[in-house]
């Protein structure tokens, strides 16, 4: 048929090429074809996703691309059996719900490394979170008389029927409550544990035939951490309990909003806190905003993260830019903390113990930290270029903490080394680490990756040690 | 003994009152219509006068249900549903009405709504078919189909509906909400099939 040997054509045009062993990238195309063209069942989550359109095929490809480059240096044998894997990996992806948009970005990063350049890589990182699909209003209503026996509108003054937020496991109405203030009402997706369950089965399935390698027990340590993480967030009467808590560490000098939660109109499914007035951070960089006003949001953002993370110990581990709020008077607004990682007394001292290495410039200290990270006794036991990489990447993190004036976020070559470490570190597979830093790399890169697109500076250093001075104040 | 109409229709709400607490006690099969007489203060076969099997009388209860969620989602609707929207309502409110029977409901629909041939034919259950199905064609006519969809097109329905009904007896989530889920899904799925549709863009969110 004429429209698929274009559509094959654009497929070819658009699929990354291995130099070596697939200049054309017809082997790549052929095998995704193949896998397109086999039908996948789809579930209610993956209704809104056509595996054989034109876009899933490339994405899809990009991640064939990056799952063949794992094993590429595999003899030739065990390269065909791995082909067969690959193929059958692919296809199980079809047939993941919640995760597989996340999983099909990290995918197509991982297939353009090294030559990803950091505004591709701010936007993936943007773009990685989970999406539920919609829900219409009666489905809306369902959910209402679940969790609390009565229909929207017999509990709000107002309710507007049709959503105007995406939210990562349902989305969000605004309402208006009967004694006037203006809500948020955030509602779950029915039944969403159930297919995180089965996608990171799923996942698991998909992994093991690539990851027969050394650090398999590792990744799959990881796999076990997200689930828990991600089940973390179906549960709204925590996340109320985190923006109570939250809200207990600012002031209003701080120029820091956490919205108020209205407990009444709050469940395990429901969530019903305070509007904040106020844009995104694209609609906000519409407006082309002063050096002086970036500044300040990028301070505001600093404050707020670092305040969490000496007051309460937790590393909001959510970098979606739809969970900060520019607000018109100059306040910043800090919107989810679904996916807050609250850490333990063991991660807690683990991970300042590094900090504290890093300013002290301690070398054995910091190094035994990083070991520690990489789950290795002592740092003698990994890799002299394995620790050397991963302190190159932790030293980066530590360059604002040790620069004293205002920092640029919005350094290009700043960001970009940063992302070269992660990239040097993927490529030599240096991946192997305590499950925790997959959450303190989301909020990190989360938030470097946010300050670099808003273009913004703070004095960092001054910031990181008012914050810190706290917990020297309480001991 | 004549006795009033008055307290035949009292008898009728205490034996369908007393069922449900022993039904979900002991279980359906588990339950004798003399348990129910008994619990109702009646003689074991005063009963018959008024419910001639321990089927009919749990089918009165489903269809009585069902009839309630028929009027709640008469009163719910606000006619800005789709299809789709409104077909989700309609088994929604359904399945509320029908949620304290829940406990023993799977013999009772598996006896009385099978869909395979059998020697005697639960006549409520076959009238409840019959009302659901009346309801349901009401509601595509409402949304601008010429005709009502032929025998093939409501086969399927109905099988989608007792596959639902099914899973939610056996939905053990927490206000069997997967069954919404299923709901949503088995809803959208079957107007696409009569619609002749496929989606090209699919659905999105609200930006």
């Amino acid at each position: 048929m004429r429209s698929e040997k274009i559509l094959e054509q654009e497929l070819l045009k658009a699929l990354p090429k291995d130099r070596n062993s697939d200049p054309a990238g017809l082997h790549l195309a052929n095998l995704v074809t193949s896998v397109s063209n086999k039908m996948v069942p789809v579930n209610s989550f993956s209704r809104i996703w056509i595996l054989g359109s034109l876009q899933a095929r490339v994405t899809f490809g990009y991640l064939a691309y990056w799952l063949r480059s794992r094993f590429s240096d595999a003899e030739e044998k065990q390269r065909l059996k791995s082909e067969a894997h690959l193929a059958a990996a692919l296809q199980l992806f079809g047939t993941m719900g919640y995760l597989r948009g996340a999983v099909m970005k990290v995918g197509q990063m991982l297939a353009n490394l090294p030559e990803v350049v950091p505004e591709e890589f701010a936007e993936v990182l943007s773009a990685l979170h989970f999406e539920a699909p919609p829900m219409h209003y009666s489905l809306v209503r369902e959910v209402f008389l679940d969790e609390f026996g009565r229909e929207p509108e017999e509990m709000f003054a107002s309710f507007e029927q049709q959503a105007f937020a995406a939210a990562s496991l349902g989305q969000v109405h605004r309402a208006r409550l009967q004694s006037g203030e203006e809500v948020a009402v955030k509602i779950q997706y029915p039944g969403i544990a159930r297919t995180i369950k089965n996608d990171l089965r799923a996942l698991r399935l998909l992994l093991q035939p690539l990851c027969l390698t050394r650090d398999w027990e590792d990744t799959i340590a990881k796999l076990v951490d997200i689930e828990r993480m991600l089940l973390l967030e179906t549960d709204y009467i925590k996340e109320a309990d985190h923006c109570r808590q939250a809200r207990t560490v600012f002031v209003d000098a701080d120029q820091v909003v956490v919205p108020k939660v209205y407990d009444g109109y709050s469940s395990k499914r429901v969530l019903t806190c305070e509007y904040l007035l106020g844009c995104h951070i694209n609609e906000y960089l519409q407006r082309a905003p002063e050096q002086a006003e970036r500044d300040h949001f990028t301070t505001l953002l600093t404050v707020a993260t670092y305040r969490l993370y000496y007051r309460l110990h937790w590393l909001p581990a959510d970098p979606h830019p739809g969970n900060f709020i520019f607000m018109p008077d100059g306040r910043l607004g800090l919107i989810d903390f679904g996916c807050t990682l609250v850490m333990n007394d063991e991660e807690w001292c683990d991970s300042n113990a590094a900090i504290q290495a890093a300013l002290d410039r301690d070398m054995p200290a910091l190094n035994q930290a990083i070991a520690s990270a990489c789950r290795f006794n002592h740092p003698d036991e990994m890799a002299p270029d394995h620790l050397e990489v991963i302190r190159q990447g932790f030293c980066w993190f530590m360059e604002p903490w040790q620069h004293e004036g205002l920092f640029n976020f919005g350094d290009k070559a700043f960001f970009l080394r940063g992302i070269e470490n992660v990239i040097e570190a993927a490529r030599k597979r240096y991946t192997r680490s305590v499950p925790m830093t997959i959450w303190s790399n989301r909020f990190t890169f989360g938030g470097r990756a946010f300050c670099y697109k808003l273009q913004g500076r703070c004095e960092f250093r001054n910031i990181f040690l008012g914050e810190s001075a706290w917990q020297h104040q309480k001991l | 003994m004549r006795i009033s109409e008055q307290a035949k229709h009292e008898n009728r709400i205490r034996i369908l009152e007393k069922a449900v607490d022993i039904f979900t006690a002991k279980g359906f099969d588990a339950t004798t219509t003399r348990d129910i007489a008994l619990a109702a203060g009646l003689a074991a076969g005063t009963l018959f006068n008024y419910f001639p099997s321990k089927e009919t009388l749990a089918m009165t209860m489903v269809t009585e249900a069902l009839g309630q969620g028929r009027e709640d989602f008469q009163r719910r609707r606000t006619g800005d549903e789709d299809l789709a929207e409104e077909l989700f309502l309609f088994v929604a409110s359904g399945l509320r009405r029908l949620r304290p029977l829940r406990p023993f409901l799977g013999p009772v629909l598996e006896r009385s709504l099978s869909p395979f041939p059998r020697k005697s034919v639960c006549q409520e259950g076959e009238a409840a078919r019959q009302e659901h199905l009346h309801a349901v064609q009401d509601i595509i006519a409402g949304h601008g189909f010429a005709e009502a969809p032929d025998y093939v097109a409501m086969t399927m329905y109905w099988s989608l509906y007792l596959g639902i009904l099914a899973f939610w007896t056996n939905d053990i989530s927490p206000n069997q909400e997967e069954t919404q889920s299923l709901i949503d899904y088995a809803t959208r799925m079957f107007v696409q099939i009569i619609s002749g549709v496929v989606p090209g863009k699919g659905e999105a969110h609200a930006e």
